[in-house]
């Protein structure tokens, strides 16, 4: 790392200013198959969050001992454990959320956003600092998760978080749901049409062509 | 030697090894302590989970299959759930309990057998492939992927208003794509009407043959018409469904839908429910032990 940041940076920055989904575009693939219902976003984000947090201070703290040769199935097997512990808990407490969430639990896994972070941050940072920055880059794939959650579940099908927010047509209400809200690629367009926003906001993230 | 050492010459393949066991080790004993401290709660859940589709398979509304005190409540309620003999097709919690035992596995004598009935797995014993609890399954009837079918099954009864019973449930499975897929069957007492189906347990590819578990294909299957005027298994899932006895097929999702086509047919067939089925219809009277003998009148009643 070139400078130190500071922690509140750590935890702010990935949320906006380098959010791994809109300027990195890490993690698309989860994003566009949970976020139909906001429950299900929200839980997912809450289990990413946990998990890049505790991974990144988990790796970060056997950083000094883990030889060069096998560090990234070194932190694949934390990693996994991790994510192991928290499917797990979800069967256990909250049993029809994970049945929704079915295999993408299990594949945080492979998130991008997870090994990214122990393998870029943490592998060089002390635990605390590494925590945080889990923390935040979990809240910004969280951020994204969400909004695009809440547009899907209002527009798909008039609801939020199961509840009735726009009366239906087919229940004697005024709004036609788009169905295609429901399906995967509208998340492509809810993604898009975020990045876009947020580099009108911020025209600083704009790649040179 | 000590700490240090393994931080300056972290690359010596020796430290690399010790770091690598110890890092498995941790790990697998963090992941084995979790799984097994939450078992219990877990099972629960699944037990939960069973009710609740049995609730929604019978056409409760999905406010009595809401929470878990309401799920409860309105299973025990409406329904009995009692342990068959496949071969016999007879009520068989005796003969059940005392294969158990004779297999190492005892539940508490009480009267009216809940214990038993609400303990008894019947995948497990599936599973197990002991000849007391289960029979292998011949390569020729294996449409299902079964390997071997357990000898005893759970049937659920719905009460009706009047005390008869309005509905019968039964559990069925088959291989899909990927994964076996358990759900219920809902049928009418004359075991011809369909009332319902629902896939509680699957790993069907999501979008595409996960949709097994959505409204839009379960939605289909109400009044639809088992089995033909021979008795012959009929119902079953196919592109472009014509007649009542056909559902439609979950589109780029074949595998999965010859696999609830296969499940139908083994587990209504003779392998299946269909000697319990024959044995209610005759009303209870002792049919003849033999299964192949037990095929004639199936039609409508």
């Amino acid at each position: 790392m070139a400078k130190q940041k500071a922690p509140k940076e750590l935890i702010t920055e990935p949320i906006l200013d380098n959010n791994p989904i809109a300027l990195q575009v890490l993690g698309i693939c989860s994003a566009l198959a949970i976020t139909t219902q906001l429950s299900t976003s929200v839980t997912m984000a809450v289990a990413v969050i946990i998990v890049t947090a505790f991974s990144s201070a988990a790796v970060a703290m056997v950083r000094e001992y883990v030889p060069s040769s096998i560090r990234i199935i070194c932190q694949m097997t934390i990693i996994a454990s991790m994510v192991i512990l928290v499917d797990q808990c979800l069967r256990a407490f909250l049993y029809d959320l994970s049945k929704e969430l079915s295999v993408f639990v299990g594949l945080i896994i492979t998130n991008c956003i997870v090994m990214g972070r122990a393998e870029g941050f943490a592998m060089k940072n002390n635990p605390w600092d590494s925590f945080l920055d889990g923390l935040g880059n979990g809240l910004g794939y969280g951020l994204i998760l969400i909004v695009v959650g809440f547009f899907r579940e209002l527009l798909g099908s008039g609801k939020l978080f199961g509840y009735e927010i726009l009366q239906l047509k087919s229940v004697g209400g005024w709004y036609e749901p788009n169905g295609m809200m429901l399906l995967p690629p509208s998340a492509f367009f809810l993604i898009g049409i975020f990045i876009w926003i947020l580099r009108t906001i911020k025209p600083e993230q704009i790649e040179a062509s | 030697m000590g700490l240090d050492d393994f931080k300056q010459n972290k690359d010596k393949p020796f430290n690399t090894l010790v770091v690598a066991g110890t890092l498995c080790l941790v790990c697998a004993l963090v992941v084995s302590t979790a799984a097994s401290a939450l078992k219990s709660f877990q099972e629960a859940n699944i037990a939960l989970d069973r009710k609740k589709n049995l609730l929604l398979v019978a056409g409760f509304t999905d406010e009595a299959a809401g929470g878990r005190a309401s799920i409860e409540s309105t299973y025990e309620e409406y329904f009995t759930a009692t342990i068959i003999d496949l071969d016999t097709g007879e009520e068989a919690i005796e003969e059940c309990r005392a294969a158990l035992e004779s297999y190492g596995k005892t539940f508490p004598d009480d009267e009216d057998n809940a214990k038993l009935i609400a303990g008894y797995d019947q995948f497990k014993m599936a599973g197990s492939k002991n000849s007391k609890v289960a029979d292998r399954v011949a390569k020729k009837e294996n449409i299902c992927n079964l390997k071997s079918r357990e000898k005893f099954s759970h049937v659920y009864k719905v009460k009706g208003e009047s005390g008869t019973v309005k509905i019968y449930v039964f559990p069925v499975r088959g291989y899909g794509l990927w994964s076996m897929m358990r759900g219920f069957l809902a049928v009418k007492p004359d075991f011809q009407t369909v009332e319902g189906i629902v896939f509680y347990d699957q790993a069907e590819t999501p979008g595409l043959g996960a949709e097994v578990k959505s409204k839009l294909f379960t939605g289909e299957w109400p009044g639809k018409q088992i089995y033909d005027d021979g008795g012959e298994v009929q119902i079953r899932v196919i592109k472009n469904a014509d007649d009542n006895h056909s559902i439609n097929a979950l589109s780029g999702a074949t595998i999965t839908s010859n696999g609830v086509t296969n499940a139908m047919k083994y587990w209504m067939g003779p392998a299946g429910f269909k000697n319990y089925i024959d044995r209610q219809k005759s009303g209870g009277e002792k049919a003849t032990s033999s299964v192949t003998t037990v095929v004639k009148g199936a039609n409508n009643g």
